[in-house]
């Protein structure tokens, strides 16, 4: 017992030691770093110093305002566009993350553990279509979508962003990693296979669900060029595609600014409560 | 038995979503966008089968080779520019223990944002009243006409992107880092090794394939570059920045010229498919 402790305490002191150490030759290393580390973050820094000025008012780089007020973002939040584009948005990025979700677990459960003929086919013809750029398809897709009169719909712009290979392949790696036994156990019991994928899958599978989720908000929040070509009014308007069409329309700098520091708002938010998630699935996935 | 003969429905069952999500959206698409690339497909639906014509129309049009004149341009400055600042943002978290997560944060931040966000900020950054000139101004230096100068406008983009994405590589690099033995290091010390000869001799070859996943990665999405282009100068001063995607976008949805903009798509395709196929050229060989 006390050998354990002392030697638990003698590793502890040799890490601190190290800490010491490094942290003693590595002062300018830190300091560029942290140099570094504000240049980063200063754009948005600035973004939000001009967006809480009152307008009209000097404001950065001349100097910095006199006071901050939150009456750009009120009187944006009265104007009718824009809480329609952030409505949208959240339709576009939530239905999104409910159906891939769905379908992607489904899809990856189906391929790491049943057997069906086709299935290997399938699942590399799927995962070649990663090759082809959205962008290249960007004209049929938009002359489907037309022909099925789905331009200016939300199910225009949501239903062809569903298909997304990277989901449903890493839902099927994740779900091959799991025993066989805990599927064929619910089954010898009766269980139907809709209540297996319900009750077992689900529930076991709810950090991957949890990571990806917040990838594809992420991704449909801050997409760009699918919502400009499809969203061709307010209706169904996305708010980074509304956000270029104030820019065009020459909207006064404390707007433009207000409407982006709030677009960035929801991206803050899971960044600051996920971002240790969002960084270990990078680094372990190179989920993107 | 029973059991057996039931899975091949079931799996096809679960998944059947994504399939046909995957054969509407994305198959049907790519053979399409093959297809009209050899048709005259126009905004009213109609079209004639025009056999090669896109094809030689696009060899004879100056823009396209303009545009891909651009895109190459924009892809030689912001790869190396963001392995640049991936990798030296990577070593020093590597190095440097003193508030490490904080600074990680604040590097990472960006990517968590979308490209029109930073289009919308770094706009303004540029302009003739925005934050740099401001600077340079008190400084009594400039002004710079960062978005109107031919010569300075693809690496003010490009610097624009690096902002916004190297946090990812960062941290792909960064896992990359971790997962090298200390012990190599520490032997390397022992023995007399310089910093600089650690790095060159073990960290750099022992990185190396990380280095080439974020070079393929990087580059495939630098030959996509669309919305900062769209944002900041719409293709100009003088089509400077008019890149392949801007091109299938104002053939596309300017002109609304469907089978000559799916033609540009295919150069698109055809580029990320022979990125790809290098890639895999290179690890089947570090395999071996």
């Amino acid at each position: 017992m006390t050998s354990i402790a002392s030697r638990r305490a003698a590793g502890a002191g040799e890490a601190t030691a190290a800490r010491r150490r490094r942290w003693r030759g590595g002062w300018p290393l830190a300091a560029l770093l942290a140099l570094l580390a504000v240049l980063t973050v200063s754009p948005f820094v600035a973004m939000f110093v001009v967006a809480l000025s009152p307008a009209g008012a000097p404001t950065i780089p001349l100097q910095w305002p006199g006071s901050l007020t939150l009456d750009n973002i009120t009187r944006l939040l009265s104007a009718s566009g824009f809480v329609t584009w952030t409505v949208n948005s959240l339709v576009y990025a939530g239905v999104s993350v409910v159906i891939i979700l769905l379908t992607a677990s489904m899809a990856g459960y189906a391929f790491a553990k049943k057997r069906f003929p086709g299935r290997e086919t399938l699942l590399w013809t799927m995962l070649a279509t990663m090759m082809v750029p959205f962008q290249a398809t960007l004209i049929p897709t938009f002359v489907l979508v037309n022909m099925l009169e789905g331009v200016d719909t939300f199910w225009g712009l949501i239903v062809p962003t569903l298909a997304n290979a990277q989901a449903v392949f890493l839902m099927r790696q994740f779900i091959l990693g799991l025993p066989d036994e805990l599927f064929d156990a619910a089954k010898v019991d009766g269980a139907s296979e809709w209540r297996v994928y319900w009750t077992i899958v689900v529930p076991l599978t709810r950090p991957i669900l949890a990571t990806l989720g917040v990838f594809v908000f992420l991704w449909h929040w801050n997409d760009f060029l699918w919502p400009l070509v499809v969203g061709q009014s307010d209706a169904t308007r996305t708010l980074t595609v509304g956000l270029t069409t104030l820019q065009t329309e020459e909207a006064q700098l404390a707007v433009l600014m207000s409407s982006a520091a709030v677009s960035v708002i929801p991206c803050l938010l899971v960044f600051f409560l996920l971002q240790r998630y969002l960084v270990n699935s990078i680094a372990m996935t190179g989920l993107k | 038995m029973r059991q057996r003969l039931r899975d091949p429905v079931t799996g096809l069952l679960f998944v059947l979503p994504v399939l046909v999500l995957f054969l509407v959206f994305r198959i049907f698409p790519s053979l399409g966008a093959a297809g009209m690339s050899l048709t005259n497909w126009n905004i009213g639906g109609e079209w004639d089968f025009i056999g090669a014509d896109n094809y030689a129309r696009l060899l004879d049009d100056t823009n396209f080779w303009l545009s891909l004149r651009v895109t190459l341009v924009y892809v030689a400055i912001y790869v190396p520019l963001t392995l640049l600042v991936a990798l030296g943002t990577a070593l020093l978290l590597n190095q440097v223990v003193f508030l490490r997560g904080l600074f990680r944060g604040m590097l990472f931040l960006p990517y968590v944002t979308s490209f029109v966000l930073a289009g919308i900020i770094w706009r303004w950054i540029y302009e003739f009243d925005g934050l740099i000139n401001g600077l340079l101004a008190k400084a009594d230096l400039g002004p710079v006409a960062f978005l109107e100068e031919s010569a300075v406008v693809l690496p003010a983009l490009a610097v624009v992107s690096v902002w916004k994405g190297f946090g990812y590589s960062m941290l792909i690099l960064l896992a990359g880092l971790k997962s090298i033995p200390s012990s190599y290091l520490e032997a390397a010390r022992v023995d007399g090794a310089s910093a600089w000869q650690r790095f060159r001799r073990i960290t750099l070859p022992l990185l190396k394939p990380t280095i080439f996943f974020v070079v393929v990665i990087e580059t495939i999405g630098a030959f996509q570059t669309f919305d900062t282009v769209y944002v900041m100068t719409g293709g100009g001063p003088a089509r400077a920045t008019y890149t392949l995607i801007f091109g299938i976008y104002e053939h596309g949805f300017r002109s609304f010229d469907f089978g000559y903009a799916a033609t540009w798509g295919m150069v698109l395709f055809a580029i990320v498919l022979v990125v790809s196929l290098v890639q895999r050229r290179f690890l089947d060989r570090g395999n071996t």
